[in-house]
């Protein structure tokens, strides 16, 4: 398969995804698809992050900040829902912008740990302001009533949206300053660009997308808790990521999409859901490092080109 | 009086089992370069082979409690070190100074291992029987016995871990691994297996300080998480990698936690302990001793 007939191949899943969703929106399978598209755009957001080298935990926190504030939006101030959404957005990537400048004057263990604290003091702090539902969280926060057809379309759409703007950027000359970042710091900092203004930025634009995910989420589950945002939904997406493999934007929608349906089978195995992902989780780091991202493409590199050939230069 | 006696008993206690906790991870950061996730799990499980095994002991073999609890303890720290060398030899071995599959992998063993947990023990908390219920008055605030007892039993393991890593070959081994593993490897030091025994030095101190908590407070297979935020306070406020800093850092976080809990509630408390270390990172990004790689 080229460049061109496997995007041509997307372009027509995507269209038929979302004609699925407008023509029955009330479908399970539909209901799925919102969930996955979601944990999509977190996934690849997160993903997006590591182009700097770094592992963003902090983000659930971000994706929090998106679902309170459109929840609380919607719920009690009655605004329209794109005002809504996109306030959840603003929100998430202003205070990613606060965050990441004062936290990504660290890096590796010391940017996760710290992120891993943020996520749980953030979900400390919701159950323990009053005027959010504390411990109950936000309830009844429905899409308008003219929407609400649409919704599942509506939802689906964005997020495919975000994906696209989010690969693009990754090919973008601003997606090269991030790897460079990653491969080397000191040499950007030499031509005379402010790595920590890269890094915010980056975790800007990564938060504003897991913003909009947030108010989607709220959205489509009319109701939020502080036990929503919690770090094991940080594990979880990273296992998205992980599974589906980091080499391509695809592999963390493919990560979301394997893991959210193994998902639903293992629902009724109570604690041993948690146990049954986290094996996932191991198994897949001991026997497929790459994720499924790249399992397919060792395949298909086998029976598409001669192996010579495809032996590129990493 | 009294009362400054009780709280500054209070660190003391909470700090000494905070500081056999994160020196475990410290050293195993050290060595390894990995952010094991699933420590607070290896806490709980021998914490919650001791509150299972004690009465079952007690009940079965007939003997002092003193005794059955000496005997869970033994039987825990065996088992969670044996859990610990079947993590490190199926999976960390494959991961070394790896901080993003390390921490990935870490990760999926946390979910894995808390699954399996509540499988086994249910998501009851359980309390531990007292050993002692006697109380005695020390520096003018009256506290049990066996609060004194935990507490200096800690004080000692983290002196002799201490000593260990300062006087002994092992310790200095642990050191240099920690330093720079090539310069080390040069002088013939095996990293692989140094780094095996690091690992299981860091699995025994998170056992050792979940044993001394079993008595003390009820018992639950998700009480590693709570314990896993301190830790991760501590460290980075300590420096990841640096011992001293850790010690102090337990300390520190202690006192806050004492005082905090005393003047507000715990969740405030851990709250404003993040705004205090985003407050630190602003000052110094490296912790307070840690260095800067």
């Amino acid at each position: 398969m080229n460049a061109r007939t496997s995007s041509t191949a997307l372009v027509v899943l995507a269209a038929a995804i979302l004609g699925y969703a407008a023509y029955r929106p009330t479908s399970f399978a539909v209901t799925v698809v919102t969930w996955i598209t979601v944990r999509s755009i977190v996934a690849a957001s997160m993903r997006f992050v590591m182009l700097i080298g770094e592992i963003n935990v902090a983000s659930i926190g971000f994706v929090g900040m998106g679902a309170y504030a459109s929840g609380l939006a919607t719920a009690s101030w009655h605004w329209p829902i794109l005002a809504a959404l996109l306030l959840g957005a603003v929100v998430a990537a202003a205070s990613a912008a606060v965050f990441g400048f004062i936290t990504l004057r660290t890096r590796g263990a010391y940017f996760l740990l710290v992120g891993f604290s943020f996520t749980e003091v953030m979900r400390l702090l919701y159950t323990q302001v009053e005027a959010i539902g504390g411990n109950d969280g936000i309830v009844g926060i429905f899409p308008p009533t003219w929407l609400d057809r649409w919704f599942p379309a509506l939802l689906i759409g964005t997020g495919m949206t975000v994906l696209y703007v989010l690969y693009r950027i990754e090919r973008s000359m601003l997606g090269k300053l991030f790897l460079a970042v990653r491969g080397n710091e000191r040499i950007v900092e030499a031509a005379g660009i402010s790595v920590l203004g890269v890094k915010t930025l980056c975790l800007v634009i990564a938060s504003f997308m897991v913003g909009i995910a947030g108010g989607l989420h709220a959205h489509a589950a009319n109701v939020i808790s502080p036990g929503d945002f919690g770090f094991v939904v940080a594990a979880m997406v990273l296992a998205y990521v992980k599974i589906g493999g980091e080499g391509h934007i695809l592999g963390a929608v493919i990560g979301a999409t394997v893991l959210t349906i193994v998902e639903q089978y293992l629902r009724g195995f109570g604690a041993l859901e948690h146990a049954l992902f986290g094996a996932a989780i191991v198994a897949a780091m001991l026997f497929f490092a790459e994720g499924l991202w790249g399992l397919v493409h060792r395949i298909l590199d086998h029976v598409a080109i001669p192996p010579a050939a495809a032996r590129k230069p990493q | 009086m009294a009362l400054y006696a009780q709280l500054f008993l209070n660190t003391v206690q909470i700090g000494s089992v905070y500081m056999l906790f994160s020196l475990g991870l410290t050293i195993i950061f050290g060595v390894m370069r990995v952010v094991n996730f699933a420590h607070g799990e290896l806490f709980a499980a021998a914490a919650l082979l001791v509150a299972a095994l004690v009465p079952a002991a007690t009940a079965h073999l007939g003997v002092p409690i003193v005794i059955s609890y000496a005997l869970s303890i033994v039987a825990a720290m065996v088992a969670v070190s044996l859990l610990g060398a079947v993590l490190y030899q199926f999976g960390f071995r494959l991961y070394l100074r790896d901080m993003t599959g390390s921490f990935i992998l870490s990760l999926g063993f946390l979910l894995l291992l808390q699954g399996v947990l509540v499988e086994i023990f249910t998501g009851v908390p359980r309390v531990v029987p007292p050993i002692s219920e006697e109380t005695m008055v020390f520096l003018g605030g009256r506290v049990t016995v066996q609060r004194l007892v935990t507490c200096a039993a800690a004080l000692v393991l983290a002196t002799s871990v201490i000593g260990l890593i300062k006087y002994t070959n092992l310790g200095m081994a642990l050191r240099a691994v920690s330093e720079d593993y090539e310069a080390a490897m040069l002088q013939g030091i095996k990293y692989g297996r140094i780094a095996f025994v690091g690992f299981l030095v860091g699995v025994n101190l998170a056992a050792a300080a979940g044993c001394l908590i079993a008595p003390l407070f009820t018992v639950t297979p998700f009480m590693g998480a709570d314990y896993l935020v301190r830790a991760f306070i501590i460290v980075i406020i300590g420096g990841l990698g640096s011992i001293s800093g850790t010690v102090l850092a337990s300390f520190v976080v202690a006192l806050l936690d004492t005082l905090g809990g005393f003047y507000f509630d715990p969740t405030t408390t851990t709250i404003a302990m993040f705004a205090l270390v985003m407050l630190l990172l602003v000052l110094r990004p490296q912790g307070l001793m840690g260095r800067s790689d």
